[in-house]
């Protein structure tokens, strides 16, 4: 069978049972959604299937024959990336990592659809996702703003350039 | 200090963006094996029968490990340190808890490692369970570990981390009032993102390359091989990429039955958790019951504390000695009690071994301290935020340890507490500094335990 992921084709020779997470990661070697729980409870394998976010452990890839998928790795490269990974660096909203890749996917499809910065939608948007780490305030603040349209110079990020948080404090 | 208070960038921020951070699951190598584990399914058991034979017979099946494949099967995270080992890789005789790991496989696939750990006979005998810290130190209570039900190997031949301060005896004789608590804190789940994974590699020259999701990789590579008795050239770590910690990393939980599986089947064998192991079988911070009486003044002076602690290491000791150190030495919290009896224990269970998380050993007692100091302002009918003030680590205090305070910042902090609740302080307590004590706050009772903190 066939499936579309990022743009590129391919044939899948695992057998239609088998989940897509397990198609993306084991055969196909696109290692960005992540097996947090292969129960649908954590959100971490989440990828678009013809456009909606949805959980890839539970998708058994025959169901989904010829579907166009987009993982993290088809949002943007390094150098390239999309406003949504822009906006996740600027703010500091991915800490270990692993959440990650399903957090940007839900936050994609949200902007995809017209999300606004309003946070009670986000956090609808983003629920089901679970961020060990961050206590999900930064991955808010991250959506909200590329909802906004920001726009933010990772070059100047990198150089340390951007203005000091507690500028002026004797301490 | 340029970078104090600037905005830097995460060095890993747009490979966690984009995808290319390479946790270890997403380590792909041609012909890795499936590893799959027996765990007990009783908290507390003999083994009477354990036979492999039927899965190492099985298509597909690679290598199958019991403890009798494990150089030096019981080794103990303190061993390092000088402490006798007391946890086996793998269970030998007895199960001291559920989900205890008895074999493990190394299979072509998760189905057939599954199907061959379903194929391995075990049976066993259960004995009666303890699943609580309390129960398990009634001297009536079942014998559960052949150290006896605590841990009995501090310095000095100690059973317990012991402070004595000051005289505890005058204390309560003293005393107007006698304020009790009891604090049990419960255990609570690391929970990464990233289950506990290892990804081990024979390689041609005879060492071993192991991906671990290891919090501590140097403790990792003494720990694999000491149980393998190999020296520690022969092992290659790659780490430093944590799908989520929190201290529930630190144990070398999946990283040993790797390496033997690997070696046993000259293939790179791969262990992923399952959630259901993550929360069955994975370590979690401790649960605790903890005993306050303090004896305490009308006008709200802490004169003297006595305190025992009971910590649930769970079925093994790994690092449980030393968080119940640290949290000995913080069971004052952020006051100066000059007269102090302290007890510790370190005490054995059937739940899964217990480990560091966040604070280790500290966030327990800084939830029993600051409960109890509210409940001694009630009973003293006190302002709760003046009783703090009052009893406040100042510089040139002395901590249970004997450390004398340099920087404590317990004044700062309450006050500003005090200013953010909108809540009035009377005009000494907001004019307090954390300076040494003096004048009103300088009682007889706290002179003696004041150190020079320009000699620290």
């Amino acid at each position: 069978m066939k499936l579309t992921v990022n743009g590129r084709s391919y044939d899948v020779e695992s057998g239609p049972l088998t989940t897509l997470l397990d198609v993306l990661r084991e055969e196909l070697e696109i290692t960005g959604p992540k097996a947090g729980c292969e129960q649908g409870g954590c959100g971490a394998c989440t990828v678009l299937v013809d456009g909606e976010p949805r959980r890839s452990c539970l998708i058994p890839v025959g169901a989904i024959e010829g579907a166009s998928i987009t993982t993290v790795e088809g949002l943007g490269e390094p150098g390239r990336l999309a406003p949504i990974q822009q906006a996740f660096v600027h703010y500091y909203a991915s800490q270990c990592g692993f959440c990650t890749p399903g957090m940007l996917i839900a936050a994609q499809a949200y902007l995809d659809r017209g999300g606004t910065d309003d946070r009670e939608a986000i956090i609808e948007a983003l629920g089901g996702h679970v961020c060990r780490c961050t206590g999900y305030v930064k991955i808010i603040e991250a959506v909200a703003a590329a909802a906004r349209g920001e726009s933010f110079d990772l070059a100047r990020t990198a150089e340390g350039k951007y203005t000091t948080l507690v500028a002026g404090d004797g301490r | 200090m340029k970078a104090v208070g600037a905005r830097l960038p995460r060095y890993d921020g747009v490979a966690h963006v984009t995808g290319r951070t390479v946790f270890v699951d997403d380590v792909r190598l041609p012909g890795t094996l499936v590893v799959k584990a027996l765990r007990s399914p009783a908290h507390h058991a003999s083994i009477t029968r354990l036979d492999v034979r039927p899965a190492e017979e099985m298509k597909g099946v690679h290598a199958v490990i019991t403890h009798k494949d494990v150089p030096l099967n019981v080794y103990g995270h303190l061993s390092a340190l000088g402490i006798p080992g007391d946890e086996p890789l793998l269970a030998e005789e007895d199960v001291r808890y559920k989900g205890q790991p008895i074999a493990a496989v190394a299979a072509e696939d998760e189905d057939t490692a599954l199907a061959a750990v379903e194929a391995i006979e075990l049976e066993l005998e259960e004995r009666p369970a303890l699943l609580d810290v309390r129960k398990a130190f009634d001297p009536d209570a079942p014998r559960i570990h052949h150290w006896g039900n605590w841990y009995p190997h501090f310095e000095g031949g100690l059973d317990r981390r012991q402070i004595r301060k000051g005289d505890i005896d005058w204390a309560f004789a003293k005393a107007d009032v006698i304020v009790q608590g009891v604090y049990r804190p419960a255990a609570v789940e690391h929970c990464p993102l990233e289950t506990q994974t290892c990804l081990a590699v024979p390689e041609p020259s005879g060492r071993l390359v192991i991906y671990s999701c290891t919090q501590a990789l140097y403790f990792s590579m003494g720990v694999v091989a000491a149980h393998l008795q190999w020296p520690l050239n022969k092992l290659k770590f790659v780490g430093g990429t944590v799908g989520g910690g929190f201290g529930g990393k630190v144990d070398t939980a999946s990283d040993t039955v790797c390496a033997l599986l690997a070696l046993k089947s000259g293939r790179p064998v791969k262990w992923r958790w399952t959630r259901e192991e993550e929360f069955l079988c994975s370590s979690t911070r401790a649960p605790w019951h903890m005993e306050i009486a303090d004896a305490v003044t009308s006008d709200g002076w802490i004169l003297g504390r006595k305190m025992i602690t009971l910590h649930d290491s769970g079925a093994y000791a790994r690092f449980s000695p030393y968080g119940v150190t640290k949290h000995s030495f913080h069971h004052t919290g952020a006051y100066t009690i000059p007269n102090l009896h302290f007890d510790g224990y370190v005490v054995f269970t059937n739940r899964a071994p217990t480990t560091a998380m966040r604070g280790f050993g500290v966030t327990s007692v800084s939830f029993a301290v600051e409960t109890h100091m509210s409940r001694i302002a009630d009973v003293l009918g006190m302002d709760p935020f003046e009783l703090r003030l009052k009893n406040a680590n100042r510089i040139g205090d002395t901590s249970p340890n004997g450390i004398v305070y340099t920087d404590p910042s317990t004044v700062p902090v309450v006050q500003a507490i005090a200013q953010a609740v909108g809540h009035e302080l009377k005009a000494e307590y907001r004019q307090m500094t954390r300076e040494m004590r003096s004048g009103e706050w300088l009682p007889e009772h706290l002179v003696a335990q004041l150190g020079n903190p320009e000699e620290h």
